[in-house]
C-alpha cells in the first residue's frame, strides 16, 4: 500500500509537471474562457451602431388598423422590449431623416392601399436587413393581423384567437396516463426527464468520459512504453510487484485527469459567474437547481469504474510495445472501442430505450456512456443498473488481471510489437 | 560462513531451446562472484532469474534461505545491461523514488544519495536530468541507482562497460567498498582482468551450461602453465633444443618460451644461467583470458 502511494506520488509529480500538460490545460481553459464569451462578444458587436435602441416606428399609411394590431399583439407578448412609435411623413426621405432623429431601430411601412388584399409591408432600417429576434416578433404579428383583416366581421375575436394559436403537442408516458408513477419519490421525474439540464448533462457526462478515457488511456500507455524503452522497467520489475506498479500508473494519471478537470470546471465556473456572462447565460433559460443529482451520481460511478477498465488495457497495451512511435498503431482498437461507445451514446439521446441502447449499456465497454444515456433521459429499472454495475466490475477485475499477466510479460518483451500468440508463447515461458 | 545467495541446479527453457542448463553456485557474505561467457551464453537470463524478472522451470533460488517474494526484492540492488533511468526526471528525484520502491525511507535514501554522489565526484548531476548526462555519468547514477538502498545482495550486469579508466577505478572502489560491508555480489563482465582483480570465485557459461566453476585460483591450477617468460644481460642460444619447449621469441630482454611440459622449465633455467647471467625467470601461470578462450573457443570448434 505504502508502494503504491509512492508509485501514485510520482507519476502525478512527474506528469504535472511536463511541459506538456502545462500547455495543453492552459490552452484548453484558454479556449473554453473564449467559447464562453462567444455569444457575449456577437452580442457587443451585433448591438452595433443602434445598440440599445429597441424603439421601431410604423409609418401606416392610413392602414391604421393594421398598425394598432400589431402594436397590441407585440405589447401582449412575455418579455416583450420592443416599443412602437408612429412615423409620420410624406416621402421616404421624410421617413428615414425622422427615423434618424428618433433613434430607430427601424421602421415598417404599410402599402397603402385602400381595399384590397392584405397590404405590403416592409421593414426599414440602416443596413436594409431584419435582425432575427424582431423578425421573430414581427413575423407572428403580421400574421395575425392578416388573419384579422381576411377574417374581419366573419369570426368573433375568440375564434381568431384560437386559429393563431399553435396546437400543443403533449407528450406522456403508458404509467402515467395510468395514474402510476413507478413509486417514484417525487411525482414529476418522468415528464421532467427531457429538460435540458438533464440533456446537457448526460451529454456532458458522456463527453466527459470519451475524452479522459482517450487522452488519460494514451497518457497511461506512453508512459508505460517510454518506462519500457528506457529500460527503468527493469528496475522497477525488480522492486514492485507488476500490480502495484500498474494500478499506481492508473490512479496517478487518474489524479491528473481529475486536476485537469478541475481545473476546466473553475475556469467554467469562473466565467459564468461574470455579470455579463450571466445576463447571456440567462438568456438560455438554463437554471442550475434543476440539476438532476441521481444522474450525476451514477455518471460518477460508471464514469471512474469506465476508466479504470479502459486505462488498465491501455496500460497492457503500452507494455506490449517498445517504441513510442509504435504505440498509436497498436492502441488503434481501444481508440475505436472507446468511439463506438461515445457515438452509440451521443447517436441514441432519443431513443433510449432502442434494442441497441439496450444491449450495450450491459457491454462493460459501451456501458459507461450508454448507461449514463438510459438512467437520465430513459426508462430503467434500478435492477438493470445493478447488473450493469457488476457486469462493469467483473469485467474490471478480468481485464485487470488479464492486464497484470500481459503487462508482466510485456515489459520483458523487446524488440518488435509481439502478436498474441508470441505473448501466449512468451506468458507461457515465462511462466506467469 | 554459509553462502547468502544459492543457486541450485537451475534450468530456463524457452520453447524448445534451453537458455540456461542446470546451473548451481552460491555466493557468500562479502564476495563478488564473477559470472563469465559468451554474448548468448546464459548470463543475463542467469541474472534476470535471480532478479525474479523471470522464473526459473527447474531448480531453485534461495536468498538467505528464503525463496523469493517480497523482502527478497527489498535486499537487492540491480543494475541492468542497458541503464535503466528515466530521461527526463531529475537524477535525485528517481533515484529516491527507486529506493522508496525498495521500502527506503525517504530522507536516508536522500543521505545515500548524496554520499555516493561525493564518492563518485558527481554532486553537480544532482538536480540534472539524466538526458543531459554523458553515457558514462548515467552509468554511474545507474550504479548509485542500484546501491542507494543498501542492498545486501548486489548484480552488477556488465557494470564497468562503457567507462573511461578513471571512472572504471572508482566504480572497481565502490563495488570493493561495499563487499567489504559484507555486500554478495554477482558480477558479470567479459573483461577478464577486472574479474582476476575483484573476484574470488568464478563461473564460466557456455552454451547455457557451465563449463568450469571455483576458485580462480584452482581454476588456474588446472590448467597447464604454457609460457616462460627470460630475461637476461646477453642473448641465450640454443634453447629450442631442450626438450619440451615448442617455440621460442623475443630478444635478451624478454624472450617468451612456450613448452608442453611444466618439466622444461628447469633445464631452460641451468641453460640460460650457464650461458649468461638471468635477470627474470617466470613460469607463467595462464591468464584468465586464456583459460576463457580455450574453454569457451574449443567448444566452440
Amino acid at each position: 500500500m505504502n508502494r503504491l502511494g509512492t508509485v501514485i506520488g510520482f507519476t502525478f509529480k512527474n506528469k504535472v509537471r511536463t511541459k506538456s500538460f502545462v500547455i495543453t490545460t492552459l490552452l484548453l481553459a484558454l479556449l473554453m474562457t473564449i467559447g464562453i464569451h462567444v455569444p457575449f462578444f456577437i452580442q457587443l458587436f451585433t448591438g452595433g451602431d443602434n445598440a440599445g435602441s429597441n424603439k421601431i416606428g410604423i409609418a401606416d399609411g392610413g392602414q391604421t388598423e393594421i398598425a394598432q394590431q400589431i402594436e397590441e399583439y407585440v405589447s401582449a407578448l412575455p418579455g416583450n422590449e420592443l416599443k412602437f412609435v408612429a412615423l409620420q411623413g410624406s416621402d421616404a426621405a421624410a421617413l428615414n431623416a425622422e427615423a434618424k432623429k428618433q433613434e430607430l431601430k427601424g421602421y415598417l411601412t404599410i402599402a397603402p392601399l385602400a381595399n384590397g388584399p392584405f397590404p405590403d409591408v416592409e421593414y426599414v432600417s440602416e443596413n436594409g436587413s431584419v435582425p432575427a429576434d424582431v423578425q421573430a416578433v414581427l413575423q407572428p404579428a403580421l400574421e395575425s393581423a392578416k388573419t384579422r383583416f381576411i377574417a374581419a366581421g366573419v369570426l368573433s375575436d375568440e375564434q381568431i384567437a384560437q386559429l393563431t394559436t399553435p396546437v400543443q403537442l403533449g407528450s406522456v408516458s403508458y404509467d402515467q396516463l395510468n395514474g402510476n408513477t413507478g413509486g417514484q419519490p417525487t411525482d414529476g421525474p418522468e415528464s421532467d426527464k427531457f429538460n435540458p439540464m438533464n440533456f446537457i448533462t448526460v451529454y456532458v457526462l458522456m463527453t466527459l468520459f470519451f475524452f479522459s478515457a482517450m487522452l488519460t488511456g494514451n497518457m497511461i500507455a506512453s508512459e508505460v512504453t517510454s518506462e519500457k524503452s528506457s529500460r527503468v522497467m527493469e528496475i522497477l520489475i525488480t522492486s514492485v510487484s507488476p500490480l502495484t506498479q500498474m494500478f499506481g500508473k492508473v490512479i496517478g494519471v487518474f489524479l491528473v485527469g481529475l486536476l485537469q478537470i478541475g481545473v476546466f470546471g473553475v475556469t467554467i465556473a469562473i466565467n459564468l459567474m461574470l455579470p455579463h456572462n450571466r445576463n447571456v447565460l440567462a438568456g438560455f433559460d438554463l437554471d442550475f437547481s434543476q440539476m438532476p443529482l441521481d444522474v450525476l451520481f451514477y455518471g460518477l460511478i460508471f464514469y471512474i469504474l469506465g476508466y479504470f477498465l479502459y486505462a488498465l488495457l491501455y496500460a497492457a497495451v503500452g507494455s506490449i510495445v517498445s517504441r513510442t512511435e509504435d504505440l498509436g498503431q497498436a492502441v488503434t482498437p481501444l481508440t475505436m472501442l472507446s468511439l463506438a461507445a461515445f457515438y452509440i451514446g451521443i447517436f441514441s439521446l432519443n431513443s433510449t430505450d432502442s434494442l441497441l441502447m439496450k444491449i450495450s449499456s450491459f457491454v462493460p465497454f459501451t456501458s459507461p456512456t450508454t448507461m449514463i444515456a438510459r438512467i437520465g433521459l430513459g426508462k430503467i429499472d434500478f435492477w438493470e443498473i445493478l447488473l450493469s454495475l457488476a457486469l462493469l466490475l467483473a469485467a474490471i477485475f478480468f481485464f485487470g488481471w488479464l492486464s497484470a499477466k500481459i503487462y508482466r510479460t510485456g515489459v520483458l518483451m523487446y524488440g518488435k510489437r509481439p502478436s498474441f500468440k508470441e505473448l501466449r508463447k512468451a506468458m507461457k515461458a515465462y511462466k506467469i | 560462513m554459509t553462502d547468502r545467495l544459492i543457486l541450485q541446479n537451475v534450468v530456463k527453457r524457452y520453447g524448445d531451446k534451453t537458455a540456461v542448463d542446470r546451473i548451481s553456485l552460491g555466493v557468500k557474505e562479502g564476495e563478488i562472484y564473477g559470472l563469465l561467457g559468451a554474448n548468448g551464453a546464459g548470463k543475463t537470463t542467469t541474472m534476470r532469474m535471480v532478479l525474479g524478472l523471470i522464473y526459473p522451470d527447474d531448480g531453485t533460488i534461495t536468498y538467505g534461505g528464503r525463496p523469493y517474494g517480497g523482502d527478497v526484492q527489498r535486499m537487492v540492488g540491480y543494475l541492468p545491461e542497458e541503464r535503466g533511468l528515466y530521461p527526463k526526471v531529475k537524477v535525485s528525484e528517481q533515484i529516491v523514488y527507486l529506493a522508496k520502491l525498495r521500502g527506503m525511507d525517504g530522507a536516508e535514501a536522500d543521505k545515500n544519495l548524496r554520499y555516493w554522489m561525493k564518492k563518485f565526484e558527481a554532486e553537480e548531476y544532482y538536480d540534472k536530468r539524466i538526458e543531459e548526462l554523458s553515457k558514462g555519468n548515467q552509468q554511474k547514477m545507474g550504479f548509485i541507482a542500484a546501491v542507494v538502498h543498501r542492498p545486501q545482495i548486489l548484480i552488477l550486469d556488465e557494470a564497468f562497460s562503457g567507462l573511461d579508466p578513471v571512472n572504471v577505478e572508482l566504480l572497481k572502489l565502490a563495488v570493493k567498498e561495499l563487499r567489504d560491508e559484507g555486500a554478495s555480489i554477482l558480477f558479470s563482465t567479459h573483461r577478464m582482468e577486472h574479474v582476476e582483480e575483484l573476484c574470488r570465485n568464478i563461473t564460466i557459461l557456455d552454451r547455457s551450461k557451465t563449463v568450469l566453476q571455483g576458485d580462480i585460483r584452482e581454476v588456474k591450477n588446472g590448467f597447464p602453465r604454457e609460457q616462460i617468460l627470460l630475461k637476461t644481460a646477453s642473448p641465450v642460444e640454443g634453447l629450442d633444443a631442450i626438450p619440451g619447449v615448442t617455440g621460442i621469441e623475443g630478444d635478451p630482454d624478454g624472450y617468451l618460451l612456450r613448452i608442453s611440459d611444466e618439466s622444461a622449465a628447469v633445464p631452460v633455467l641451468t641453460e640460460a644461467m650457464r650461458q649468461s647471467e638471468v635477470r627474470h625467470f617466470e613460469v607463467k601461470e595462464p591468464t584468465l583470458n586464456q583459460i576463457f578462450i580455450r574453454s569457451v573457443g574449443e567448444r566452440n570448434e
